[in-house]
């Protein structure tokens, strides 16, 4: 395989925008992408398109805003890491020489489906009997907090984190920072979560342009070579499974950190899937940032806040920069590699070489998750 | 197949709950003859090794409660709020299911819960819908 480098990447900010079509959102940010690449539509010899409920043809609706048809374009659908599986199918393409030159978007419009909770498939027997991500992922957090003594306070100080990123990125759906006392006083979700505890519903899209390293210098002085990407699906299990464990994420983790020939404690800056606030604290320890039961620590140490050790979620992550599912995993590449190029002002994690991002999806039941793609850059 | 038993309001389980030795209501899932693998809800082909010998299996009435959580925020037609948990149950399944006929802090992790029938909301016609649910098993319950 060929190393591959990001050179362009673009997203527009993440909201609720109903009165615009998928494809009014989204070519914004594959604009920017492309202008910032410096390639020439020409060039561009396959579109991969992320999204998980944006309806048939989404690149293509997409694409033809911009004028950029007639190539090979495939849409792809994995929940929430959909389009950090487009980046991936792109990347096996560009590394194994398909193509020199590959565009990944990512989009969702979450406000075609009114508010309320993500819709799951229907057909799930769980879904059927009223499974819903925020009990998922509160019964994930019930077992962490009863094996492990994480507190309320603790657990929304997850929240309060990611809106101090996030105020300070222009791209993020919340800019407010929050305290601890007003997490615990939103509206109640599911038992642990408040509202404040939820990523946001909203709208959105980010976009990449990825090239051969053999070209890449043609395009652009600042490359941020892709490490690895990794994708893993969930084990389909019918027994009892530890809930604190996420096992897909710890998988996948492993397989990434040995393509990237990098461990955990090299990585500089991650955004990593914080749906809820307990997930940012699952992935502290599967990702290798801390140990078992330690995550908690690891936060209110500050390890993880811009100016410690490993900053998670500097862009304010899912919880405030927002969460319009298909859009996700290519919006943390474009955190990453606009981090690993300098450009993230007073959100810059000061000499970040090794950026990670870990994007997971699930609602199905028998599986801890769905799909789970992990990517490590370097620049 | 097992029995089915008939419930007012209707049951949304299907095949998953059928009729007990004893007549009353009881989870069924399947059991692979070449394997022994058990699974819930049934399912016609095994997902260990894909044989189709599989019968229905009667799984038993109590079980440990795994985790839960209380549920403010659902899709339009159920009854919020409710509980959420899983239930290990002794033959090595576990079950997505509602927590009935207790508050959340009468509940426990690991405590022994039992099989019961509830209402848990209104179809798209406004009529009430029930399907198998949990309860705290009767020494532990707070009305016992």
């Amino acid at each position: 395989m060929r190393d591959v480098s990001v050179i362009g990447a673009g997203m527009v900010r993440f909201g609720k925008q109903p009165d615009k079509t998928l494809a009014e959102i989204a070519w914004p940010a594959v604009k920017h992408a492309i202008d910032e690449a410096g390639v020439a539509k020409p060039d561009i010899e396959a579109a991969y398109c992320g999204t998980a409920l944006g309806g048939m043809m989404s690149g293509q609706r997409i694409l033809k805003a911009i004028g950029l048809t007639g190539l090979p374009i495939v849409n792809v659908e994995n929940a929430c890491s959909s389009s950090s599986s487009a980046f991936r199918e792109a990347w096996i393409a560009v590394a194994s020489g398909l193509y020199d030159v590959a565009l990944v978007i990512g989009v969702e419009k979450l406000t075609r489906f009114g508010g309320g909770t993500l819709p799951l498939e229907r057909e799930d027997f769980e879904v059927a009997h009223g499974m819903v991500m925020p009990a998922l992922y509160g019964m994930r957090a019930k077992r962490y907090m009863h094996d492990y003594g994480l507190t309320r306070e603790q657990l929304a100080k997850v929240a309060v984190k990611a809106h101090d990123h996030g105020a300070l990125n222009e791209d993020a759906q919340y800019r407010n920072r929050i305290t601890v006392d007003e997490v615990m006083a939103a509206r109640p979700i599911a038992d642990p979560f408040t509202l404040l505890h939820c990523c946001p519903s909203g709208d959105g899209a980010a976009a990449l342009v990825i090239a051969a390293d053999s070209v890449a210098s043609r395009y652009t002085s600042k490359p941020v070579r892709v490490l690895a990407s990794e994708l893993a699906s969930g084990k389909y299990m019918t027994g009892f499974r530890d809930m604190t464990t996420p096992e897909i994420t710890v998988r996948g983790a492993k397989e990434a950190y040995e393509t990237a020939g990098v461990g955990p404690e090299e990585v500089d800056v991650a955004e990593v899937h914080d749906a809820f606030t307990i997930a940012e604290l699952l992935y502290y320890e599967a990702l290798g940032f801390c140990e078992r039961g330690d995550a908690a620590g690891l936060l209110e140490y500050g390890e993880t806040s811009l100016g410690g050790r490993i900053p998670v979620n500097p862009s304010g992550g899912l919880l405030s920069k927002g969460h319009p599912v298909g859009a996700t995993g290519a919006a943390q590449m474009v955190e990453i590699v606009r981090q690993l190029r300098g450009e993230c002002g007073n959100r810059q994690v000061e000499g970040a070489k090794v950026g990670l991002t870990h994007c997971t999806g699930g609602g199905i039941s028998g599986f801890d998750h769905g799909a789970c793609s992990i990517h490590i850059f370097c620049n | 197949m097992a029995q089915t038993v008939h419930s007012e309001p209707p049951l949304i389980a299907g095949e998953a709950v059928g009729a007990g030795e004893d007549g009353q209501p009881a989870l069924i899932g399947s059991e692979c003859a070449n394997c022994a693998t058990r699974v819930f809800p049934p399912v016609p082909l095994c997902p260990e090794c894909m044989g189709e010998n599989v019968a229905p299996f009667t799984l038993g009435r109590r079980g440990r409660l795994y985790s839960y959580c209380t549920v403010h925020v659902a899709p339009r037609g159920w009854s919020v709020p409710y509980i959420a948990g899983y239930v290990d149950l002794p033959e090595g399944v576990r079950v997505f299911t509602h927590v009935v006929d207790a508050p959340e802090e009468d509940l426990s992790m690991e405590m022994e819960v039992e099989l019961t029938v509830a209402v848990l909301g209104t179809d798209a016609d406004g009529g009430a819908f029930s399907s198998y649910a949990f309860r705290p098993s009767a020494p532990e319950r707070s009305d016992a």
